[in-house]
């Protein structure tokens, strides 16, 4: 099967017509939902409220419910806020810099992407908020006059992780709102319901799909990717500035986005499958994707390399001594599972045929997810449990609370986007037909 | 026949060429009223409208700028000014620190603000009562199709021509937009009935929720931060222990801070044989002695020592300390008889530390030297 | 099966032969003061000798970078004038002669070189098996082998591309720069650390390699970008390149700068933060004396002025503005590496003066005079490319 270079691949395959679009994709929209619908509905809602008693636990008995402790303060409860900051940034790298880039492939992916990163902002959020020892004076994270006098400390990453996140997930959210806008213009024309035309109309604003206003909206949105970019890697930089090592920032980033595409390339599969949106949301796409992930998964290999190098050739046996706890010590088990679902199973992506398999691709991206997870326990919880005196040496081990947070993350997620792909058009009908075969006009570079 | 209620005139076309066309061709009449509706942005429209480019990117730098300074400002003062406090030995004013929020805030600002700029002063949204809104053209354009909209404000405007013109480009469905009369005449009235019991809707909502969270959500826990606290307070009761008692014991075998036992308990000739002045009369502790036995010893003893006690024979007077007895007795053993008392003398161990008993003692020693000097003392 | 309706009528233009003298020029005159400051000041030309050959090797191997990442992304913008960036990788050969002067006087360069030293200090002496003569040159020649490899992989297959018009050529060419790119992680950062890093051999920092990859990656692109706008100027192309190209690459500049700077950023504030005495002297060393106005002046000339000249959406189009923004970058780049470099020689303070502008004369004199060497010998223009037309026609 030769590649003809000559020819700029169609991004959407076959020749969909402009009214077919828009009713494939608010089909899901104006269809109630069917019985696997609810039953997916039921079981993440059920791990919802299973999260939700066990943080109702948390919040009255104290964090002393879960498994932290002395020298292990610090546990799940990072570990997922860092593992869900970085499913967040694949959205927002799929709709602002694969814009930036010009990729038109991302048409297909990228409202569904940005819709996850915000849930997944919003999941991450949860645990800087719950993790404080009196949840209820979380405001005083945020800098305001008060009786004690007192201002926040900017010089603290904490508190930057505090700014980084509440900016990050309101750019997403504006980001992703102001796409929607024209697409809910869209569905105000088409629906019947006046319920839901009453609730369009409100929330597009008005949008009359005028080019004066498509200029404009061009140049914000150009604006708003060229600001999100720059935002995404400076937010995951700051997560990663909590933990202290220069490579950290890159790498951390890198790793994000590895986590983050895994999750959307999942999800995708499932909702393309569902919905019947093969030919928008294509295997080519999901082939870029997988390649995406094997050059971030290299990235994150490379900084893997470099810690391990630089730790030797530091000489300072802590370091040296931290690195060799990760691989041999009480949590080599973390350690090799991060290994081998990072580094070494993505390396299968290599060959074409699995970069175009479904199930396989789905089982490596699990992996990928699993591995970005235990990472991040590795950087935690095995420094953390050999501290530099060896009377304060202690072992973490999570207990049923810990285990349901985290359980009840995946809930809240899976609640969201269920509910997102059943009340939001998941693609962007606007995007998709302006890179249809037609959608632009001839001498200006469209494809024919 | 003049319509006075028209707002434009519409014609629909397929293809994103046939719009660049017709596009191209309005222009060149002269149309300048008009507007384009794509249901996505068509490449090249931009430049045959001629529309300049759009002045939102210097928004969104003025906007940035505003927040990057303001951030770094607050930043500052707060930190160096207002309330500085030395963390990790950097300076007040760490800049370094600083750039991460600082750049944040200048995302966060830029970002809102040049979308907010976008859509309440460029498109002046929310704007649900325009005439195109509703009509079979909105809904074609909304999904399928590309239109043009002439509008009679145009000075050009004539119903026929713009009608022809359409006609000759090709286009299909060319329809007459109406303004609404019945919204056009609709004066917002203040007192209106909906917005009155809006208001009132509102206005209860809100001071049932003040009331509520000012008298009452304040005292309940955890809001009432901590003012009425579940602590055990002094003899009272206490839920945890079995006993109920909240006051406990201290664990059997343990010594409160700073104390040293007593070893002799009950044989106070042993302890003046084992125990030893640790201080020597200087002047600090002659004084220390002085005022404690003032405090604690002259009631009964005297001021002099000599037994002549202020109690007014309500007890009886004790020996005088200048006695050969005492005189002879070890520091030790007078130690011994403050600690646990002797006959009706009662112990002195709570009121005394054991340091202050040791100036007491070379206190009274400088007593007795005084009454029983020698001759040579007065050298 | 390519597009038989396109037919490039392609006429190959010489460059004009001021070219070639102006490289002339510039050699010799750097070589004349590179060889008469060796003479006097061996320990300085090699600390120069460093910078140099690190400014050139930086633009050769991240030009080589930038081919195969074109191949692996099946870019197509930048196909027209693949051919600056090929022969830009070709100084990736001369490198080795530039770094002579240091390769021979590693002792006065390289700390962990002195055997006796290194046995006394403990850190050194852990680090030995990895900094020691042999292993560096072991490395060294195989990191050369393995570009100089690659290069002829890469620009052959280019070559014979333009005669036979075959398409798998380029899908050759994509697997193989699937391969590089991992190989080409590993060396460059092997690179940073043996020539730059190990200068000052106590330290040490995880990002260093990204760092020196970052401002490579800059001069490479601010290199290509001059050469197009220059050649495309005299029309030596053929074709007409537009603004949208211009602005895909001034768009890249401005992206990469802010990489740098978020790159450098990073390693700063991290070592800052945690001031630990054992990585913050390799900073503070850069704050004595007069080093402190070139630290300042490394945010002042490395981030402020590019971030500013390629801003606005206008300017990344603007010929005449990504030339100079190339110049300057390409400036600052020398810069940064002289601030890395020059403050192991001269602790106290700045040392400038004759000496250090041997190499850089040699350096520009070398590239241009290298450019004109294979432009003379190749096509300006990938002829047998099958994305050509469409680079051609590329729009925004």
């Amino acid at each position: 099967m030769s590649v003809d270079y000559t020819r700029e691949l169609s991004v959407i395959e076959g020749r969909p017509t402009f009214a077919e679009i828009t009713d494939l994709i608010s089909k899901p929209l104006e269809t109630r939902p069917n019985k696997k619908y609810y039953i997916a509905l039921t079981i993440s809602v059920t791990l919802m409220l299973f999260g939700a008693t066990c943080l109702g636990l948390t919040f009255v008995y104290g964090t002393g419910m879960w498994g932290n402790n002395n020298p292990v303060g610090w546990a799940f409860d990072i570990v997922n806020f860092v593992f869900w900051v970085g499913i967040g940034h694949a959205g927002t790298l799929i709709s602002a810099i694969l814009f930036l880039f010009r990729q038109k492939w991302r048409t297909g992916i990228a409202r569904f992407a940005e819709g996850m990163t915000i849930f997944a902002v919003m999941t991450a959020g949860l645990f800087p908020l719950i993790h404080v020892g009196r949840p209820w004076l979380d405001g005083w994270l945020f800098p305001y006059p008060n009786q004690n006098s007192l201002w926040v400390n900017f010089t603290s990453p904490l508190l930057w992780d505090v700014f980084a996140v509440s900016t990050y997930f309101t750019v997403s959210f504006i980001f992703w709102y102001v796409g929607l806008i024209p697409d809910f213009a869209t569905l105000r024309d088409k629906t019947v319901n006046n319920i839901k035309k009453v609730i369009y109309s409100i929330v597009s604003l008005g949008w009359r799909h005028s080019n004066r206003h498509w200029h404009h909206y061009e140049m914000v949105y150009l604006v708003l990717a060229g600001f999100a970019t720059p935002l995404v890697l400076s937010v995951h930089t700051i997560v990663s500035f909590d933990f202290a090592v220069s490579i950290l920032p890159p790498y951390f980033v890198a790793g994000a986005v590895f986590s983050g595409f895994a999750m959307v390339q999942n999800v995708l599969i499932f909702v393309r499958k569902i919905f019947n949106y093969e030919h928008i949301i294509t295997l080519d796409t999901l082939e870029k994707m997988n390649k995406i992930i094997i050059v971030t998964g290299s990235m994150v290999g490379y900084a893997y390399a470099m810690e391990f190098f630089i730790a030797w050739y530091s000489g300072n046996p802590i370091e040296t001594f931290a690195f060799v706890n990760r691989a041999f010590g009480d949590y080599a088990w973390a350690y090799w599972t991060m290994v081998s679902c990072n580094v070494i199973f993505p390396q299968l992506f290599w060959i074409k045929k699995i970069r175009r398999s479904i199930p396989i691709m789905f089982i490596i991206g699990v992996l990928v997810n699993v591995g970005m997870w235990f990472e991040r326990f590795v950087i935690i919880v095995t420094s953390l449990s050999r501290d530099y005196l060896p009377s304060s040496w202690g072992i973490y081990t999570p207990t049923v609370i810990d285990t349901g947070i985290l359980i009840g993350s995946f809930g809240f997620f899976f609640t969201w986007i269920l509910i997102f792909i059943k009340t939001m058009p998941v693609v962007s009908i606007a995007e998709v037909k302006s890179v249809i075969t037609g959608g632009q006009p001839t001498h200006h570079g469209g494809a024919q | 026949m003049e319509n006075r209620n028209l707002y434009s005139v519409t014609g629909l076309f397929d293809t994103p060429d046939e719009i660049v066309q017709a596009v191209e061709a309005v222009q060149k009449e002269g149309y300048t009223k008009y507007d384009v509706n794509t249901p996505y942005p068509v490449h090249g429209l931009d430049i045959k409208m001629k529309l300049p480019p759009s002045k939102l990117g210097y928004f969104a730098l003025a906007l940035g700028l505003t927040g990057a300074i303001g951030a770094l400002f607050f930043m500052w003062w707060s930190m160096s000014m207002d309330y500085p406090v030395v963390i990790g030995g950097k300076p007040f004013f760490a800049f370094p620190a600083f750039i991460p929020v600082t750049f944040e805030v200048t995302v966060l600002i830029a970002s809102v603000g040049t979308v907010l700029t976008m859509l309440f002063l460029y498109f002046r949204f929310p704007n649900l009562s325009h005439p195109l809104h509703d009509t079979d053209y909105m809904k074609s354009v909304s999904n399928d199709k590309f239109g043009i909209s002439i509008e009679a404000e145009d000075s050009l405007f004539d119903v026929v021509r713009v009608k022809k013109l359409f006609e000759k480009l090709g286009a299909k469905r060319i329809s007459e937009i109406n303004f609404d009369i019945a919204e056009l005449n609709k004066k917002p009235k203040i007192f209106e009935l909906k917005f009155m019991v809006f208001l009132l809707f509102t206005a209860i909502i809100i001071s049932g929720a003040s009331y509520f969270t000012l008298n009452k959500l304040l005292y309940m826990e955890p809001f009432n931060w901590m003012m009425e606290q579940s602590r055990v307070m002094p003899q009272s009761h206490s839920k945890i222990f079995k006993d109920g008692f909240g006051m406990r014991n201290p664990v059997s075998g343990t010594v409160a801070r700073g104390s040293m036992p007593y070893m002799f308990a009950g044989q106070p000739d042993i302890a003046g044989e084992k125990l030893v002045n640790p201080f020597i009369p200087d002047e600090k502790t002659l004084t220390l002695g002085k005022k404690k036995y003032n405090t604690y010893c002259s009631p009964c003893h005297g001021n002099f020592a000599k037994g002549d006690a202020r109690l007014n024979g309500q007890f009886p007077n004790p020996p005088s300390l200048h006695s050969d007895k005492v005189r002879t007795w070890t520091d030790g053993r007078i130690f011994a008889v403050i600690t646990e008392g002797q006959n009706i003398m009662p112990s002195y161990a709570q009121q005394l530390t054991p340091d202050e008993r040791w100036a007491v003692i070379l206190y009274v020693r400088a007593l007795q030297r005084a009454v029983n000097a020698k001759e040579d003392d007065l050298k | 099966m390519s597009d038989k309706g396109f037919t490039l009528d392609y006429q190959k233009k010489e460059l004009p032969i001021k070219a070639k003298y102006a490289g002339l020029a510039f050699t010799i005159l750097g070589l004349i003061i590179v060889i008469v400051s060796y003479i006097t000041n061996p320990e300085r030309t090699a600390y120069n000798s460093i910078i140099g050959s690190s400014f050139v090797l930086s633009i050769g191997v991240a030009s080589l970078f930038l081919i195969a990442l074109e191949y692996l992304v099946g870019a197509v913008w930048s196909v027209v004038f693949r051919r600056i960036t090929e022969f830009l990788s070709a100084v990736i050969f001369i490198v080795p002669v530039l770094a002579l002067p240091f390769l021979l006087n590693m002792h006065s360069v390289f700390h962990w070189s002195h055997v006796e030293a290194v046995a006394k200090d403990a850190i050194l002496a852990g680090k030995s098996p990895y900094l020691n003569e042999t292993f560096f040159f072991v490395r060294l020649a195989v990191i050369f082998i393995i570009w100089w490899l690659f290069y002829f992989i890469f620009i052959g297959n280019s070559k014979k591309q333009d005669k036979t018009m075959e398409q798998s050529l380029t899908k050759r060419n994509t697997i193989f720069a699937a391969i590089f790119m991992p190989f080409f992680g590993i060396t460059i950062t092997i690179v940073a650390v043996d020539w730059l890093m190990s200068l000052e051999p106590h330290w040490f920092s995880t990002i260093f390699g990204v760092y020196y990859f970052s401002g490579s990656l800059m001069a490479a692109l601010a290199a290509t970008t001059f050469a197009v706008v220059r050649l495309a100027k005299l029309d030596l192309f053929g074709v007409k390149i537009k603004s949208d190209h211009y602005y895909s690459l001034g768009a890249l500049m401005f992206a990469f700068t802010n990489f740098w700077a978020y790159i450098a950023f990073s390693q700063f504030l991290l070592i800052w933060y945690a001031n630990l005495p054992e990585e913050t002297y390799w900073f503070i060393n850069r704050w004595e004396g007069s080093w402190k106005y070139i630290s300042l002046g490394m945010v002042v000339f490395r981030f402020v002025v590019p971030y500013a000249l390629l801003l606005t959406q206008p300017s990344k189009k603007d010929p005449k503005r990504l030339k100079l923004a190339a110049i300057w970058i390409l400036f600052s780049h020398y810069y940064d590496l002289y601030w890395l470099v020059m403050p192991n020689y001269s602790k106290s303070g700045i040392a400038f003066s004759w000496n250090e502008l041997g190499y850089p004369i040699l350096c520009v004199g070398i590239i241009i005079l290298i450019f004109t060497m294979r432009a003379k010998n190749t096509n300006l223009l990938p002829v047998g490319d099958p994305k050509l037309k469409r680079s051609i026609e590329f729009h925004l």
